[in-house]
């Protein structure tokens, strides 16, 4: 057997920790980022949790009426009603390319038109998340995480691997399982640094040998086929840049757990309540600032002790359907509300919350039904310094990026324009 | 033309002008088809000028649209992005305006067709490769046939993506991506499959184990000592139970009863439980614990959830006859698998035998005369069924008189747990049939009847492997003979021979191998022996692009013949989904393989080899768009036998009747799928569908009783399963699919935003009924007025494919069904401008009268599956080429495969 890349232990997060040994030469270093990393002032997360197919229409909705901070909670939202001030609910947004009625998350984030590349039935673009793990990742060990739920693409999300794609305009995986996740962030390597380092070190000989082969492969290619193949080549580039980070991570241990490790098997509710958990945990040990959830829609009906399929609640008409899809709602508004408490009650260094940090976004590409009009969207946390506390309708098929582009700038980022973005929207401006 | 495959590779001097000359006849089939248009019917042009060119002028422009000058020929993307703001306005019901003309039904149905249509020939049109094939890399399932093929070893390939994107088979490269993350689950996957390989070949040394289980051994007596607890728990539940009814009707406990009765109405009946609940509130009651319980809770659920629910049961099921030699499988509570665990439990990875002997209990439902088998899964120490579906299913036919020994292959993997468990099939959650227990237990006082007696269960191996040694063992055992005085030459000839054979035949740079040797050489210095430390550099070659990747090299300006070795790639992983094996290479290395004749035999044997089952079942799950089998969990009230061993069996139906009439070039005519006097089902099957005499597990021919609905992909429960949501039938689903895979006339895909008819939905009428309100409106007419009508049709076969002449309106109440209405069901109908049906068996056989339109559909899918990418407006003339072969051999299925192999498209990179 091979010790090197088999014998990696697992901490059980029964509350009990190996004590990890004191490395003097690195002395005390916060948990998960390295001492010379470690932020005096909170850094500035994001979060976005796509629900796939959308909200229930008639009780999701604010009037629209009723806009600004005076306005009354729809029935779907009423779980929310303690942190009404702290969240803003926008209406009026769509990605204008989009045609496909069961796609909510393939362009949510990344506003593409599916058809922009001619001679392609399909191209995407990058997605908001990406745009800020590129500049929020150089200091976490992982620059973003991407969450998945078992159901994949199915419950009305569409092709993609997670919400998030790189800026190519590819998939980026994400991890399905709570229990990986947590494993991902907090479990330990217990190897000695030595071997640890002859790992890294034989994982760039790997690299180096299938580049080496690669480049037999690519002679003699067309051009076509050589972009193909340079997807196998950025996809090793990745590994080198993700090597480099490793190295740069070695000494330093990952963070303690704040949390247990989960339950395996949870599913729907149980597991959304998990995961955010564990969103609250990466984020609060600063194990990364980027974060998206793509979340289940059938499994979180079953959860609920619901029979239908998530297409069939989608096509809701009044009667179990519309039961089913209102029930629905008001489960995710009272995990976001369960979310957002502990988001507050988490202390940051400087005595603040590790709410006033993160710009969190919920919502889905598809309104309702089959409707990608008027896309549902919650706001929420002070990281991007949005208005929070209203109820913002922006004239019909404002750019949804137009949201995405007012939160990265918000968060101090570096973005001139996101997918078809036509400029920032102010009233969200604080 | 024959030479010019030779001369692809570059030949020198005079002939290359031959050759150029040459390849230009010979590629000149490619630029002759003129390019369909995508192209609305001029007809429209009134509808347009009507009801949209008022305000969306080239003067007045509202909301910065104008439709004057917008071409109906659509030939850019800007052209047809503006098409589709037409589409989506009109869909939508915002245009035209409320207050302005508003065109008639029939009329904007027709235009909503047509420019639907339009747009997808647009879409299609502006995202045509030309004819391209892009390189693409081996999909899940033909990685994973390419690893077993090399080391011997099926590994699990559920950790990596799937590659069905967005609608295209899983062979088309531009839809195909690779990431960083996918990369390291090759090296872990390539791993596995190399460790597992040494470990089975170990194991062969040893000689084979055989665990037996008596079940009366371990089930039976495991329940009499669950019910020795239960009885004595019942006594002292008793002891208790009459403290609290002693209590209740006490003076002082006057008032909490009053209030008790107010909180739960019925407590001196339904809602007895109740009062045992809430004993502790009763004052004089003596503490639970007194009685050796936590509390009153627990004292109460001792007996709800243990003698009350289940003693009855097990006392039943013990005392029945033959019980001191063999178990009766039971189901919902008790012990309900038995469970073949080895101690210790190391057993080694290889093929192992598993035999049950078992019988049928007489007078018991048909259905339930099948035991299957799988990984036994436990939930907080309880067993709980099985981790993950059952592995197989087996049909019951022994006696208690003459009980018959059933025998099946097990594998054992690296990975696999090594335990086995046998149960009566049952749904995935065996918790679902509680309902039914109770039922059960309300009638015959314990529960529900016994169908299956167990005597034995036995397992042996691994079995000696007698096969072909795999090119891993092969090479292996060639080379590492002598490692004692240097092993860096036998490691060299090792990793150099492996990759020869995981490339298929393309050689290797000299700096892979020394690259790879450097890995060994670092693990050996480390300290692992040879055999541990050449697994490394071997699964990196596993993951190398030279393997993961079907390179062909190509030219810039023009197409070239590909030679015989990329020739026998690309057939084998279109016929097998797997390399080729040596008799493909060695006619390609005798440069025999692109002629003719040889290419038609070798054609043939691919067919006929069991290999080929991999295409069938790799092509039809994609053409006939089978991942909706898998949505969704049936219903366990209603489609009770709709469990995942009839789903497997359904599935394997759709791909046994397409395999059968491709291996048969007399009878294979493609329209036997559309309608057929046979059916090709196992056992399982045969009770599914009421056909007697049919026993076993083996899937054959039967032919089928006259008036049968069966027959024909419309008489299988697969397709019906597809369209349904598992509970209720879709008729929208099923005449979606008859259009899309039956008669190619696909409808566009949904469109979004269409506003949706909520008048009749909840109300007591018949599904038929309830549709009627397609016809409404416009947006929904468009298409709906062609679906609907086909999927009345099928209304007879239930969401799971069973034949039923009623169709009942329930509703749900909590967990039970109530059933309301019923009414006759009404088959009958018409295609959209085309013939009446009055009924199922009509609508099947105007059906099989559309053979050419099935025929060109599945002709469209076959190229795109075989190239690689899209069907484009380039492969026309190639799909007519294919047809009328096909066409002059009866539509023979194995002709459709012969003359698309034959053609330059197939042969040309």
């Amino acid at each position: 057997m091979n010790p090197k890349l088999n014998r990696r232990r697992f901490l059980h997060g029964t509350g009990t920790f190996i004590a990890l040994p004191a490395l003097e030469s690195i002395g005390f270093r916060r948990f998960a980022s390295a001492a010379s990393k470690a932020p005096t002032i909170p850094p500035k997360r994001t979060v976005f949790l796509g629900c796939g197919f959308g909200v229930t229409k008639e009780t999701w909705f604010p009037n629209t009426a009723e806009t600004g901070a005076d306005y009354k909670l729809p029935e779907g939202l009423t779980p929310l009603a303690r942190h009404k001030t702290d969240f803003t609910v926008v209406q009026g947004c769509s990605n204008q390319f989009s045609n496909e009625a069961h796609w909510g998350s393939t362009f949510w984030l990344t506003g593409a038109n599916r058809f922009a590349v001619p001679g392609q039935s399909m191209s995407n673009s990058i997605s908001a998340d990406q745009v800020a793990a590129q500049q929020l990742g150089g200091d976490t060990r992982f620059a973003s995480l991407q969450l998945n739920s078992s159901d994949g693409s199915a419950s009305g999300h569409g092709p993609g691997l997670s919400l998030a794609w790189d800026g190519r305009g590819k998939p980026v995986a994400g991890v399905d399982n709570p229990v990986h996740v947590f494993h991902k962030l907090f479990s330990a390597d217990d190897l000695p640094l030595k071997q640890r380092q002859a790992a890294i070190a034989e994982k760039r000989s790997v690299l180096d040998a299938v580049l080496t082969e690669a480049r037999r492969v690519q002679r003699g290619l067309t051009s076509t086929d050589k972009d193909k193949l340079g997807e196998y080549f950025q996809g090793i580039r990745d590994i080198e840049t993700r090597l480099g980070k490793d190295e740069s991570w070695l000494e330093i241990p990952k963070a303690k757990a704040p949390i247990d490790e989960p339950e395996p098997g949870l599913k729907g509710r149980e597991e959304i309540q998990v995961m955010y958990d564990l969103i609250v945990a990466a984020l609060q040990t600063d194990s990364t600032r980027v974060m998206t959830y793509r979340m289940p829609g059938l499994s979180l009906l079953q959860s609920m002790n619901v029979t239908l399929s998530a297409h069939n609640v989608s096509h809701y008409s009044s009667g179990e359907r519309m039961q089913a899809s209102q029930a629905r709602d008001k489960v995710h508004s009272q995990l976001l509300a369960g979310l957002i408490d502990k988001l507050k009650a988490t202390k940051e260094v400087d005595g603040s919350s590790l709410f006033d940090h993160v710009a969190l976004a919920f919502g889905s590409n598809i309104s309702s039904i089959h409707y990608l009009t008027n896309c549902p969207t919650v706001l929420t946390g002070g990281g991007a310094s949005l208005k929070l506390g209203q109820h913002l309708v922006l004239p019909q098929d404002t750019p949804l990026c137009n949201v995405w582009l007012t939160m990265l700038q918000g968060m101090g980022l570096n973005a001139e324009r996101h997918g078809d973005s036509t400029g920032v929207v102010k009233e969200l401006q604080g | 033309m024959m030479s010019s495959h030779k001369d692809a590779r570059g030949p020198r001097g005079k002939q290359a002008g031959r050759t150029l000359c040459m390849l230009a006849c010979w590629f000149c089939g490619f630029v002759q088809a003129a390019p369909p248009e995508a192209r609305l019917p001029d007809k429209h042009r009134v509808f347009l000028t009507k009801h949209c060119h008022e305000c969306h002028n080239s003067e007045t422009q509202e909301g910065k649209v104008n439709l004057q000058n917008l071409p109906f020929r659509i030939t850019t993307l800007e052209q047809a992005e503006l098409w589709q703001k037409v589409l989506n306005a009109l869909n939508a019901g915002e245009m035209p305006p409320e207050d302005e003309l508003q065109p008639a039904n029939a009329q904007k149905a027709d235009f909503l067709d047509d420019l639907a249509q339009t747009m997808v020939a647009a879409r299609k049109k502006l995202s045509d490769s030309g004819g391209k094939i892009t390189l693409r890399r081996l999909n899940r399932r033909e990685y994973q046939n390419t690893i077993e093929h090399l080391t011997g070893v099926r590994v699990d390939v559920g950790s990596l993506p799937t590659d069905s994107g967005s609608g295209t088979f899983d062979t088309v490269g531009t839809s195909q991506f690779i990431s960083s993350d996918q990369f390291e689950q090759y090296l872990q996957l390539g791993r596995q499959a190399i460790d597992e390989s040494f470990e089975r070949q170990a194991a062969q040394k040893g000689k084979p184990r055989v665990v037996r289980v008596e079940p009366e051994i371990t089930v039976n007596a495991k329940s009499r000592a669950a019910m020795a607890k239960m009885e004595e728990e019942y006594k002292r539940y008793r002891l208790w139970k009459a403290e609290v009814d002693k209590a209740a009707l006490a003076v002082e406990n006057r008032e909490v009863m009053d209030t008790l009765r107010q909180k739960y109405p019925g407590l001196e009946g339904k809602s007895r439980v109740r009062l045992y609940q809430n004993a502790n509130l009763l004052k004089g009651m003596p503490s639970a614990k007194k009685f050796g319980f936590k509390d009153a809770n627990a004292a109460d659920f001792s007996y709800r959830g243990g003698y009350g629910r289940k003693y009855a049961y097990m006392k039943h099921y013990a005392e029945l006859p033959h019980s001191d030699r063999g178990t009766y499988l039971k189901l919902a509570w008790g012990i309900q698998r038995i469970d073949v665990t080895p101690n210790p439990k190391n057993l080694p990875p290889g093929t192992y035998t598993l035999r049950v002997r078992a019988a049928v209990v007489e007078d018991s439902p048909s259905f339930r005369h099948f035991i299957e088998i799988g990984h036994p899964q436990r939930v907080n120490g309880v067993r709980a069924g099985f981790a993950g579906f059952p592995i197989s299913s087996h049909q019951v036919t022994g006696t208690i008189e003459q009980p018959k020994v059933i025998e099946t292959r097990v594998a054992v993997g690296l990975h696999t747990q090594r335990e086995f468990g046998i149960q009566e099939r049952q749904p995935t959650d065996g918790k679902t049939l509680r309902d039914a227990y109770n039922r059960s237990k309300r009638d015959n006082g314990y529960g529900i009847p016994p169908a299956i007696w167990i005597d034995w269960v036995e397992l042996e191996g691994p079995l000696p492997e007698t096969g072909k040694s795999s090119p891993l063992q092969t090479i292996i055992g060639r080379h590492a003979g002598n490692t004692a005085v240097s092993d860096a030459e036998p490691a060299r000839a090792v990793l150099t021979a492996f990759a020869d054979a995981a490339l298929r035949g393309a050689k290797p740079d000299t700096a892979f191998i020394d690259k790879l040797l450097a890995i060994y050489e670092a693990r050996r210095t480390a300290g692992e022996g040879f055999e541990v430390a050449i697994r490394t550099p071997l699964s990196i070659i596993l993951a190398s692009p030279g393997f993961l990747y079907l390179n062909e090299p190509g030219n810039e300006t023009e197409r070239r013949q590909l030679n015989d070795r990329e020739l026998a790639v690309r057939l084998a992983y279109f016929l097998w989904s797997a390399p080729p094996d040596q008799q493909l290479l060695d006619l390609a290395e005798r440069n025999q393989l692109h002629q003719p004749d040889v290419l038609r035999k070798q054609v043939d044997r691919l067919i006929a080899d069991s290999r080929s089952d991999k295409f069938v079942s790799g092509f039809v799950h994609q053409w006939l768009d089978m991942k909706r089998l898998d949505f969704f969990q049936f219903d366990v009230t209603l489609h009770r036998e709709f469990d995942e061993n009839t789903r497997a069996s359904a599935r394997e139906e759709v791909y046994r009747s397409f395999a059968y009439l491709m291996r048969d070039p007399q009878a294979g005519r493609l329209g036997n799928l559309l309608k057929s006097d046979y059916v090709f089902i196992n056992g399982l099957l045969a009770t599914y569908y009421g056909i007697d005499g049919v026993k076993g597990d083996e899937f054959r021919k039967v032919t089928l009783p006259a008036g049968s609905p069966r027959g024909g992909l419309l008489g299988t429960a697969a397709i019906h399963a597809m369209g349904s949501d598992g509970v209720d039938s879709s008729p929208v689903e099923r005449g979606a699919w008859i259009l899309r895979h039956l008669l190619n006339d696909p409808p566009p895909p949904a469109p979004p935003n269409v506003p949706q008819l909520s008048r009749l939905a909840g109300k007591a009428i018949s599904t038929r009924q309830r549709l009627r309100a397609h016809q409404e409106e416009a947006q929904c007419a468009s298409c709906h007025r062609k679906i609907d009508p086909l999927g009345f049709g099928l209304e007879n076969f239930d969401a799971a494919g069973k034949w039923r002449t009623t169709e009942t309106h329930r509703v749900k109440v909590r967990r039970n069904w109530r059933n309301g209405k019923s009414w006759e069901i009404d088959a009958s109908g018409a295609f959209h401008k085309g013939p009446a049906f009055s009924d199922y068996f009509e609508l099947r056989d105007r059906v099989a009268e559309r053979e050419s339109d099935f025929a060109r559909g599945f002709t469209e899918h076959l190229i795109e599956y075989a190239l690689g990418r899209p069907f484009g407006f380039v492969d026309e003339d190639l799909a007519q080429e294919i047809l009328t072969a096909a066409k002059s051999k009866e539509y023979s299925v194995g002709e459709f495969v012969q003359a698309l192999v034959q053609s330059k498209a197939f042969r040309t990179k």
